[in-house]
């Protein structure tokens, strides 16, 4: 494109978006208490930084946690809301944004004036360049060694930058959800002007805070970024981040007060209960950690190649009694998609009393199991012998014991095998298991994000192997529905179906109990623990 | 003397060398390796992309050709690079060593302190109420692992006093106090289990040394009781006591892991399993072998020490 075209591209959309699109502002959220300035917030981690900072090539919360006050994206989530949804979205380094040719081009207009810590202009040359290398652009500048994320840009089809500070990313076809992508915390700007690599050691970010220190396994530290482009924030002076890989001595931390703040997805029911009795005065925010527990199925290998097997498993497990037993009530039963008000996708009550596994008397479900059993031949006498595989940690283990005993009283006779970490994710790639006991979390609370990366047929999360034509079509079509009604029925009736068919039975939604000290202000729990972790707005009341 | 030590010191390099040849292929026996846990962390794998970077760590080449290289690293000073944290090893590993050889040390020194004098005690007093006691306390210190004894520290702290020792290191210069509450607690936890263990091999040994016919002559000389035990035959009685103290040592090392992570202390041993966890080869491989040098050396010590408790005991004459 010459120097000219692209100039009248800028212009054309400039002029466009100021008449017809009423733009969305980025705006400094607001506080209801006035913030006081200075301090600085300790926090926990449960390991070391997984991958340093480079937050493009993990898909952890220990990397998204500390690394994101570093950083900054296009847009991102309001901090001060709990709900995550296209209405909470606010700006960050585009100050204004604007869906263009019935949602064909998603166009951001740059905040001026901003740089990078080391002091480099920020232009929007850095956003192509992130975009670019993260949907793997035959003419991208620069690959990461691992892209876990590149599903989620697939629908881009061109990443435009008409002029310094408007970047216009062209779409193959409409996807609202997008922008929702782009507002998760796995989704910050790189800078241009530094290898990706170079993230895994240091951070070169523009977000509110600077990396001053992190000695490995022992704390990273943060300061104030002076020269942040929202004026007055941060209020805080720094953030400390400490590993700590023993439980007990991460809860006497925070007990102790040596800690402000606990690790978001870390603090169970009973933990949180065990907390508060002995420090009244910390705040508990219960929150959906969008981490759900579900059975995985190798639909390529018998004997789950069977639907009706599929079935009788989805039937067999109580949910509620599993939400009880295992969780001490500390999650909520869903479909694919977390339900209300811990999410705003997934499906309520009413509607999951239909569906296989979920009905209100767990008798009548092991009956419906029993009879498809039998069906194909096997009965609690004679029982189907199958290897459970699960991962060789606690919380996946609790469930799968679990998940045992439920598929024992049906005829299925599952041996437990766990898996270490370090084989889990390349043994469910290669479907190399006959049915496992899983854990799933999901960046946003979004549809696109959920069902390209765990149903889609070829996608190297989707561990089931699950593949319907139907239902592809399904999530294609509420990916570009524009009407948000009728989008949230398709995704009501993909998630029926998904439970019909046995793709991946939810079992649970974990909830996380995520503790701080009342002096912590503004330190909100959104809908997913990938999210909130700014700390732009965060202030301590001392 | 010195042809003793010399001949010893070529014995543990020979030892370290198959120690090396054991640890290198432990390391690659065990399932999975960095690339399967960087793919773990983003929750997918490619099989195109785990080639790649297989070979942009080189653990894509032949077994010889990496070990040879980790050889020539240890003789050229160079410990590699870490594959988690994309950074030279040995800046990683240096700070931790002295952390774990002080907590080792102190709680050596505890251990030692508080197992010969109480096993003295145990001995001279045979079978009276304070030999009870001290036998039921050693008992104890044998029954509960230090972990959880390290545990019970930091709770109790947090429950009576809403406080625990620092998060991170603090070094002496920065606050002696401080920097004595962050080792005593761990070297008292770690410590105690040695010392139940020490306490008992002295009352033992000792109490088969009180029974000799120079003790008797001493005392039929009329030397008095302390006299008698502590310099006649406390002396000869340390010989398994200084072995146990060896071992003891040697085994803490490795043994410090839980105390470290209970302790939140940056140390050699706490890293050493995470390293292991990410399958961080340079890493492990260097931290195990100075995990060996250490034993090699504590053994040598207490061999030396033999001659000095024992006239009878001389090397190289």
């Amino acid at each position: 494109m010459t120097r000219q075209r692209t100039a009248a591209l800028g212009f054309f959309l400039v002029l466009l978006t100021l008449v017809l699109a009423p733009p969305a502002t980025s705006q400094a959220p607001q506080a209801s208490q006035t913030p006081k300035s200075g301090g600085v917030l300790n926090m926990m981690l449960r390991e070391d930084l997984a991958q340093g900072f480079a937050i493009h090539e993990t898909a952890t919360i220990s990397t998204v946690w500390p690394a994101m006050p570093c950083l900054n994206n296009l847009v991102l989530f309001d901090p001060l809301k709990k709900t995550e949804s296209e209405d909470t979205i606010i700006g960050e380094l585009a100050e204004k944004w604007s869906w263009q040719d019935n949602r064909r081009n998603l166009v951001f207009f740059l905040r001026k004036g901003v740089k990078w810590h080391d002091d480099q202009p920020f232009t929007s040359k850095d956003v192509k360049f992130t975009f670019d290398m993260l949907r793997e652009a035959a003419d991208a500048p620069a690959k990461l060694r691992i892209n876990p994320r590149k599903d989620w840009y697939a629908n881009i089809e061109a990443v435009e930058t008409p002029d310094a500070h408007t970047v216009a990313f062209r779409l193959k076809k409409p996807q609202p959800s997008l922008l929702l992508m782009l507002a998760s915390g796995y989704t910050p700007v790189y800078a241009a002007h530094v290898p990706p690599a170079s993230y895994r050691t240091g951070c070169v970010g523009t977000g509110p805070f600077k990396l001053k220190e992190w000695r490995k396994g022992e704390f990273v530290e943060l300061v104030k970024n002076p020269d942040y482009f929202v004026k007055g924030r941060p209020y805080l002076d720094g953030l400390k981040y400490f590993p700590i890989v023993e439980r007990g001595t991460r809860q006497a931390a925070l007990q102790a007060g040596k800690l402000d703040v606990s690790f978001p997805g870390e603090t169970t029911k009973t933990a949180a209960e065990q907390l508060k009795n002995a420090v009244p005065q910390l705040v508990v925010t219960p929150y959906n950690q969008n981490v759900s527990d579900n059975i995985i199925m190798n639909v390529k290998k018998p004997p789950f190649d069977n639907p009706k097997v599929r079935l009788a498993v989805s039937h067999a497990i109580d949910r509620r009694a599993l939400v009880g037993a295992v969780h001490q009530g500390g999650a909520v039963v869903g479909a694919a998609l977390a339900p209300k008000p811990w999410g705003f996708w997934g499906l309520g009550e009413k509607d999951l009393l239909g569906l296989p596994g979920y009905a209100a008397k767990p008798a009548d479900e092991k009956a419906k199991a029993k009879k498809l059993m039998a069906e194909v031949g096997y009965s609690p006498e004679k029982p189907l012998k199958v290897e459970i595989v699960t991962r060789a940690i606690a919380i996946y283990v609790d469930m799968a014991s679990f998940v045992i005993n439920e598929l024992k009283q049906v005829g299925i006779d599952a041996a437990l095998k766990q898996i270490e970490t370090a084989q889990w994710h390349a043994m469910a790639t290669r479907g190399d298991y006959q049915i496992g006991a899983n854990l799933t979390g999901i960046g946003p609370d979004d549809p696109d994000a959920n069902f390209f990366e765990n149903y889609a047929c070829g996608s190297p999360r989707n561990y089931s192997q699950y593949c319907s034509e139907e239902v592809m079509k399904m999530i294609d079509a509420q990916s570009q529905e524009l009407d948000p009604k009728k989008r949230l029925g398709m995704v009501y009736a993909i998630q029926k179906k998904l439970e019909a068919d046995a793709a991946r039975p939810i079992l649970d939604w974990k909830l996380d109990y995520f503790t701080v000290w009342p002096h912590v202000k503004n330190l909100i729990p959104h809908q997913s623990i990938y999210n909130f972790g700014r700390m732009q707005e965060v202030w301590i009341d001392k | 003397m010195k042809t003793y030590i010399a001949q010893r010191l070529a014995i543990a390099v020979l030892t370290l060398l198959g120690m090396s040849i054991v640890i290198f292929a432990l390391l690659r026996l065990a399932p999975g390796d960095i690339v399967d846990i960087l793919f773990s962390t983003a929750g997918y794998v490619s099989p195109a992309e785990k080639q790649a970077l297989m070979k942009e760590l080189g653990i894509d080449r032949p077994y010889w050709a990496q070990y040879l290289d980790w050889l020539r690293q240890i003789v050229t000073g160079d410990l590699g690079k870490s594959y988690r944290y994309d950074l030279p090893a040995w800046p990683i590993i240096r700070p931790l060593l002295p952390v774990t050889l002080e907590l080792a040390a102190l709680s050596m020194v505890f251990a030692i302190l508080l197992g010969v004098p109480t096993g003295v005690v145990s001995a001279v007093r045979q079978d009276s109420p304070l030999d009870y006691v001290l036998r039921v306390v050693s008992l104890a210190g044998l029954s509960m692992p230090a972990f959880w004894l390290g545990m019970v520290i930091i709770l109790g702290l947090v429950t009576w006093f809403r406080w625990i020792p620092p998060l991170t290191y603090v070094s002496p210069t920065e606050s002696l106090k401080l920097h004595a509450v962050q080792f005593l607690l761990p070297a008292l936890a770690v410590g105690y289990r040695s010392s139940a263990l020490i306490m008992r091999i002295t009352r033992s040994s000792l109490l088969e040394v009180l029974r000799e016919d120079y003790i008797r002559t001493a005392r039929a000389k009329g030397q008095s009781g302390p006299v008698v035990v502590w310099r006649h035959a406390l002396k000869n009685a340390m010989l398994p006591v200084v072995t146990v103290i060896g071992i003891e040592f040697a085994f803490l090392i490795g043994g410090l892991v839980v105390t470290e992570t209970v302790f939140n202390l940056p140390g050699v041993a706490r890293f050493l399993v995470q390293a292991i966890l990410w399958r961080d080869y340079p890493v492990v491989q260097n931290l195990v072998m100075f995990i060996a040098i250490v034993v090699i050396l504590s053994n040598l010590l207490v061999d030396m020490l033999y001659g000095v408790l024992d006239p009878r005991v001389r090397y190289g004459s």
